[in-house]
């Protein structure tokens, strides 16, 4: 029987403890190349302003996955391979400084114009390499832990980051901008971004419709709280069918779905087509009356500056709910 | 088989199907059940009506036909190891699956069909290429057969996973993993139509199988049409087999091991044990699939999850229990 073969990678993506890049960053290899290409680095900065990079106020954070980026000056070619990375890049004007993606970066339309490295998740070395980069920026997921590692084998600067929640979009945007010193920029899309949340966000008050988040059919998953889309609905006046999973996602029974029957079906042009023609789904009122909330556009794919806009498109969908 | 053991595995089966209508993501009490079955108007008709009741008539359908076809497979290759997705099955049903979902395939059933036509696919190859000087079907020469065809189909759908860019077709995993969420009647009734041929024809041949058992020579000398006996019960178990599979995904472990639970516990002959296992698999589907819709309630677990973490344990201390 040749079915687990990599079980559904996209969600032990998520599954996989992120602390897989600890082993290998204890690896002498890597550790030896950090300090050659430090060294070179020192070197040329000394040479070239006749200071010491420490003096100089050089860049040193800590990423999400715990382990400790240390630049001399800003990136000037970065490969950002996270959509919503790529996206925050853009929106504080390091736009020039973007010298890969994932096919996945569409959004603004001038990130179709880098290099292509592929889907970001276990990425070609070479591919990256080829791309002659001064930082790396990859997802925090247990299957890029090897890349990391290897690349800082390489002499490369990478980081790892968790872009999953509305929360990281400041936090990324305000780290992205440190790394690539564009950190004013960073701090007025921050500050933007905070208030048009704040305005999109409505108060939680009476009953709302019950949304049933579905995110793929056969079976029928759903996404959990605290979940991005789950965040998107909540603040658009609305209520996650399933606020009780606390896992990202899950395979729902369409029987549970009957009991708690939803106001409001919500899918994307990518996911669910054709269940609502299925007669097992004939139990749920919202399917028969075709109650669905369907979005297209990759605002409602990652956490990202368009999000406040999402919630306020959800929003007037959800006011005109008669309930 | 004695009246006795007659009415503890009438009662078992009854005891089953109860469980199965009550419990789930919503429990429900078996007086509400009741009421739920015979009147429309009733507060939980809709769901013990129209999605519990063909879940758990499938699940039994599935976990029976799963059974008999192990055990048939185990008689006529005279290998305890066999078992219904042994010969490529899986493996081709998931590539079916796989291409399905990777060219955005529209319409409810494309899934379902599909992996039913890859299969079938499988099966055909896997038959072609086992039968020795024309019409002989070798058993070792099937197994082999079927373990080529199943990595070769293995290595297409690894290979379309990674280079699709269709949304999704990761999860045709999950989706073969196996699960009775998509119960209805329509298909319940499709499948009980289609599946009672095969089952009626493997039921035919349990003393044939029972000859054979013995081994070709003395099944021969019996008078048991071994070659033709051979063919015509790998092509049902293969059609029913592929049935369940486009049903339900793939549920390891029933075929496996309710056939030699059942030996174990009766050692029949054919003729009573395929009926027997046809029993004692519905059940214990029906079980399993119980725990995975209450184990981690309102999420599910693919059922042939539990199977194997049920089946596995139950088992070995069967196999213990008898070998000391």
């Amino acid at each position: 029987m040749a079915c687990p073969i990599g079980l559904a990678p996209s969600l032990t993506a998520h599954l996989s403890p992120p602390g897989m890049g600890g082993i290998i960053s204890t690896m002498p290899l890597r550790q030896r190349g950090l300090a050659k290409l430090l060294l070179v680095l020192s070197i040329g900065t000394s040479l070239a302003c006749g200071r010491t990079p420490a003096q100089r106020g050089s860049i040193q954070l800590v990423d999400d996955a715990g382990d400790t980026l240390r630049l001399t000056a800003p990136a000037r070619r970065v490969v950002s391979l996270i959509p919503a990375a790529t996206e925050l890049l853009f929106a504080i004007g390091a736009d020039s400084a973007v010298v890969g993606r994932t096919s996945y970066c569409d959004y603004p339309a001038a990130a179709k114009a880098v290099p292509d490295l592929g889907d970001g998740i276990k990425p070609s070395i070479e591919a990256i390499v080829a791309r002659r980069p001064d930082l790396v920026v990859l997802y925090n997921s247990g299957q890029n832990a090897a890349v990391a590692g290897r690349l800082r084998e390489l002499g490369v600067p990478e980081i790892r980051l968790n872009t999953d929640a509305l929360s990281d979009v400041g936090r990324v945007a305000e780290l992205l901008g440190r790394v690539t010193g564009h950190q004013r920029a960073a701090d007025s899309v921050t500050a933007v971004f905070d208030t048009a949340l704040a305005a999109a966000t409505r108060p939680a008050r009476g009953t709302r419709p019950k949304v049933l988040l579905l995110v793929w059919e056969q079976p029928p998953m759903t996404i959990g709280r605290g979940s991005f889309l789950s965040e998107l609905v909540e603040r658009a006046g609305g209520e996650n069918l399933f606020a009780d999973v606390t896992a990202s996602s899950g395979v729902v029974s369409i029987e549970a779905v009957a009991a708690r029957n939803p106001d409001l079906i919500f899918t994307t042009t990518e996911g669910p087509s054709s269940f609502a023609s299925r007669p097992e789904w004939q139990v749920v009122p919202a399917v028969r009356e075709h109650r669905f909330l369907r979005v297209s556009g990759s605002e409602f794919n990652r956490p990202s500056p368009r999000a406040p806009a999402a919630i306020r498109q959800l929003a007037a969908r959800l006011a005109g709910v008669d309930r | 088989m004695s009246a006795g053991r007659a009415v503890v595995l009438a009662a078992a089966v009854i005891v089953c199907v109860l469980l199965g209508l009550s419990a789930g993501a919503v429990p429900i009490p078996l007086r509400e059940v009741w009421a739920g079955l015979w009147h429309a108007d009733a507060g939980a008709a809709v769901i013990v009506r129209d999605l519990r009741a063909p879940r758990v008539v499938l699940a039994f359908l599935v976990g029976g036909s799963l059974g008999v076809c192990g055990a048939a497979l185990q008689a006529m290759i005279r290998n305890p190891l066999a078992e219904p997705y042994l010969l490529g099955l899986s493996s081709g049903a998931g590539l079916g699956a796989v291409i399905a979902i990777a060219s955005r395939a529209g319409g409810p059933w494309a899934v379902p069909i599909a992996a039913f036509l890859g299969a079938l696919a499988a099966v055909a190859l896997v038959y072609r290429l086992s039968l020795v000087s024309g019409r002989r079907l070798d058993p070792h020469v099937l197994l082999l057969s079927g373990v080529v065809v199943g990595s070769f189909a293995g290595a297409l759908m690894s290979a379309i996973m990674v280079l699709s860019d269709a949304p999704g077709v990761r999860n045709a995993f999950l989706w073969l993993l196996g699960g009775f969420g998509a119960a209805s009647w329509r298909a319940l009734a499709v499948f009980t139509v289609y599946a009672s041929i095969p089952l009626l024809v493997l039921l035919y041949h349990a003393r044939s199988l029972d000859l054979i058992a013995l081994g070709d020579e003395p099944a021969h000398h019996l008078g048991a049409e071994v070659d033709r006996v051979r063919r015509v019960v790998y092509l049902s178990t293969a059609l029913l087999t592929a049935a369940s599979v486009a049903t339900c995904g793939i549920i390891g472990f029933v075929g496996l091991v309710v056939p030699h639970t059942v030996r174990i516990l009766f050692r029949p002959l054919h003729r009573s044990l395929l009926p027997l296992v046809f029993l004692v698999g519905g059940c214990f589907l029906v079980l399993a699939d119980v725990v995975a819709r209450t184990a981690v309630r309102p999420l599910e677990l693919p059922v042939g999850v539990i199977t194997a973490l049920i089946g596995v344990p139950l088992f070995a201390l069967l196999l213990r229990r008898t070998l000391t």
